[in-house]
């Protein structure tokens, strides 16, 4: 018995030191995925968007996922600016730029059924009357949907629209059937390389390629998307071999990333257009030098420190992403209120009596460490700031539902166009309270522009109108940053919007 | 028995009553709208007036209230504002996560617990006994998130032994989904075995005290034989509350354990979708929940009057 005890005693040291050996051992030989032989991939989403009804919802996690993979726009945007069909398999723009005719390609959804003219019509109507400001924006200029005949549609605009035309190649450019229209937010159908083949909320969207297809088939045959809100779980499953990518790593799992050295591990990819500015917002009430002396407080390099990883944010004073070519990285020419603490602190004399109030949303880490950051400098300087943490539903109602919006000073992410701040009338306002009609007219005659250099000059002339205005103030750049398995390839930066496209993606 | 058991209805009725009003109540007070929240901050407040007209969120609150309880009284538990699903329907898919990991849990806390917590009742005074209450506090100090986590890394990231989080459902691959749970129900009950050895510890202990055993062992059982014979169906009692407590306890527990390991459970569905505001899926979810808990303790009450005829007598 004694013997048969020490054995036992001796199993279960060697079994305790193997799994510490393991559990606290170095870094293991990374293998190969073992979906790589099937053609298979399993990503990782961090957000559950709840929805898929994309023509009512404008949440990132949603447009991640179903454009360009499910639903296809009428034509794809390249990085270099050049264009691609996509349901339209050619098009014609008239001289005047006033109407495009859009050849529709004979092809079938994913459901089988035929793509029809009328299924386009339908489409673009939808998108028009869209509640989503950034689907129906594209439609402004628009003035007739119409059918020429069995595979064309000709749109008609009043004035020149560059919002229009870009607008094909984006969300708003998204074409599906009339008839599925009704499940929409559950099973949205397209004619994209992938269909559907299950959305579990905060689980799974389960992909398989499209057999109606009419393009290139892709490498991948399925694609397992796993919904992982906590960030610490998703770079685990990763690092165990249970995952391939995860595409988007948002900016509070940077620092974690690094100190893993999971960039070493795998390819890091870091690409603007799934980025998002982060900017200070100074409710437009309160006065001129009051928000220039409180912009003066904003120490930008010391926001980007924070995050802990510098090659995936860039301080900047421009409302933009940085693959739009009227963006500029912080500088002395881009910065009309540079950091200067003394002289805000000067400054905050005269204001010290004024309580302002600070909206900060408490459960976004995104904009709870800015605010952290943001609300002591303030402070520090001697203004006289009150911190409100509110969540994210209650924040909705304050802010973006209540009009006026409640609010001195909050902070702001998010990836929408610097037209959002398009604002006919004060009492039309939006939710960042910012109205100028100087800044409107700069962004309408960008939209009216006949060539894309004119665009380009006044869109140039109206960042420049809105960081003079100190009401959005940016602060950091942040890019899209994702981590691959080495072996999977053809990762291609997003065309539709921040759409990433599994049927580029190859091992 | 009979009255102690009407009276006993009275209140779990009652009790459902208030409840469907504290529910419906607070989702409204903590403010927020779900149109708000689908559209994004870039939509006008028309539009989010239309479409919450349209969800019917702008009708006076005793209407939405009555519609609600109406139809649920009519097995109409409502639909998801943002996709049409069905209520019911969200919730039985989401059982099938829930109800293994729940009771699996409480499964393996009692396995744990009760012999554990007994051998350390009979050992008090022992270094055996003074390490099993030590490992049974430091296990009721540990969060069960923190459990959660290193298990996961442990067993998952580093031995690569299990899964470190996901679901794989039960249709697609039995073994797949009880891998899934393996290191949720462990995280789960080893955390619940430490709160309930204690309970299991001082009632043993209560019960070797007293003079019905002594009694017994004074006519020659041993103590093992006295506390089988004579003390267990005592000691069931304490247990028995606190095993009712800790399924109310369960509820709250696994929306931690969902979060760290991705399950798609009932309780990460409410979470969702309180932050969504999805009114009527989260009132009909959480007053499910709430029968059920009072249900429970329903039961309990009952079991009670069923082992101990002095408090049915009392009542």
């Amino acid at each position: 018995m004694q013997s048969k005890g020490k054995f036992g005693q001796r199993l279960g040291a060697i079994a305790a030191a193997a799994i510490m050996l393991a559990a606290f051992g170095g870094a293991e030989a990374m293998a190969a995925s073992p979906r790589a032989a099937e053609n298979k991939v399993v990503l990782i989403a961090r957000q559950d968007p709840g929805t898929l009804d994309y023509v009512t919802s404008g949440l990132t996690a949603l447009r991640l996922w179903i454009p360009a993979n499910v639903v296809e726009p009428l034509v794809y945007f390249n990085k270099d600016g050049s264009v691609e069909p996509g349901v339209a398999e050619s098009w014609t723009i008239s001289d005047d730029k006033l109407t495009y005719e859009f050849k529709i390609r004979k092809t079938n959804f994913s459901d089988g059924t035929p793509v029809t003219v009328e299924d386009v019509i339908y489409s673009l109507n939808t998108m028009k009357a869209s509640p989503v400001v950034n689907n129906s924006s594209a439609y402004n200029a628009v003035t007739a949907i119409e059918k020429v005949d069995d595979s064309t549609v000709k749109v008609t605009l009043s004035q020149p629209s560059q919002n229009f035309w870009r607008g094909m190649g984006s969300v708003a450019g998204l074409i599906q059937p009339e008839h599925a229209a009704g499940s929409i937010a559950t099973n949205p159908i397209g004619t994209g390389p992938y269909v559907l083949k299950s959305y579990t909320t905060n689980s799974t969207f389960e992909f398989e390629a499209n057999p109606n297809y009419w393009g290139t088939k892709p490498a991948i045959t399925a694609a397992t998307v796993r919904i992982v809100t906590d960030g610490t779980a998703g770079l685990n499953a990763l690092e165990a071999g249970e995952v391939d990518a995860v595409p988007v790593i948002t900016i509070d799992l940077w620092e974690q990333l690094t100190k893993r050295e999971l960039d070493k591990k795998f390819t890091l990819v870091t690409y603007p257009q799934i980025g998002e500015p982060t900017y200070a917002v100074f409710n437009q009430k309160l006065d001129p030098e009051l928000r220039q002396a409180l912009a003066e407080t904003l120490d930008r390099q010391s926001y980007n420190d924070a995050f802990g990883a510098a090659w995936g944010a860039e301080n900047t004073c421009t409302f933009a992403l940085p693959n739009q070519p009227w963006y500029s990285p912080e500088s002395a020419d881009s910065c009309p209120y540079p950091y200067n603490y003394e002289d805000a602190m000067a400054k905050a004399a005269k204001w010290a009596s004024t309580p302002l109030e600070y909206a900060s949303l408490s459960d976004v880490p995104d904009l709870s460490l800015p605010a952290d950051i943001m609300i002591p400098a303030m402070q520090g300087a001697g203004f006289n700031v009150t911190r409100n943490a509110i969540d994210l539903a209650r924040y909705s109602q304050l802010i973006f539902q209540g009009r006026p919006p409640q609010f001195d000073i909050t902070v702001m992410s998010g990836d929408a166009e610097p037209t959002q701040w398009a604002c006919p009338s004060p009492d039309k306002a939006g939710w960042s309270t910012y109205c100028s009609a100087e800044y409107t007219k700069a962004l309408s005659d960008a939209d009216a522009a006949p060539s894309d250099e004119e665009y380009l000059a006044k869109m140039k002339e109206a960042a420049d109108i809105l960081r003079k205005d100190a009401v959005i103030v940016p602060l950091i750049a942040k890019k899209g940053v994702g981590l691959f398995d080495a072996e999977l390839k053809g990762f291609l930066e997003p065309r539709v919007l921040v759409a990433i496209e599994i049927g580029k993606l190859h091992w | 028995m009979a009255i102690y058991a009407l009276r006993k209805l009275a209140f779990f009725l009652g009790a459902v009553f208030v409840a469907s009003l504290a529910i419906f109540i607070l989702i409204r007070a903590a403010g927020g709208n779900v149109a708000a929240i689908v559209l994004g901050k870039d939509a006008t407040a028309e539009a989010i007036n239309a479409l919450a007209h349209a969800y019917g969120l702008d009708q006076p609150l005793p209407v939405q209230y009555f519609n609600w309880i109406t139809n649920m009284l009519h097995g109409d538990l409502g639909q998801s504002f943002r996709t049409k699903e069905s209520v019911a329907d969200l919730v039985t898919a989401r059982l099938s996560v829930s109800v293994p990991l729940a009771l699996s849990g409480l499964l393996l806390g009692l396995i744990i617990a009760i012999p554990v917590g007994t051998y350390a009742a009979r050992n008090v005074g022992k270094p055996s006994g003074a390490v099993l209450a030590l490992i049974s506090q430091i296990g009721i100090a540990v969060p069960v998130f923190w459990a959660g986590i290193l298990l996961s890394v442990l067993f998952g990231v580093k031995l690569g032994w299990l899964p470190t989080g996901g679901w794989v459902d039960w249709r697609e691959s039995p073994i797949g989904a009880i891998r899934s749970l393996v290191l949720p129900v462990l995280s789960l009950g080893l955390i619940m075995a430490a709160v309930l050895i204690r309970y299991v510890r001082s009632a043993v202990l209560d019960v070797m005290n007293q003079d019905y055993v002594r009694t017994a062992r004074a006519v020659g059982m041993t103590r093992t034989q006295a506390l089988l014979q004579v003390g267990l169906r005592n000691a069931a009692l304490p247990i028995v509350t606190i095993v009712g407590l800790q399924i109310a306890e369960l509820i709250g527990g696994t929306v931690i354990i969902e979060m760290v390991f991705s399950l798609p459970g009932l309780s990460r569905m409410i979470l969702a979708n309180v932050a969504a505001r999805e009114v009527i899926v989260v009132q009909s979810t959480v007053m499910l929940i709430i029968i059920f808990v009072i249900f429970v303790n329903f039961v309990v009450d009952l079991l009670y009057g069923v082992l101990d005829p002095r408090v049915r007598n009392a009542a």
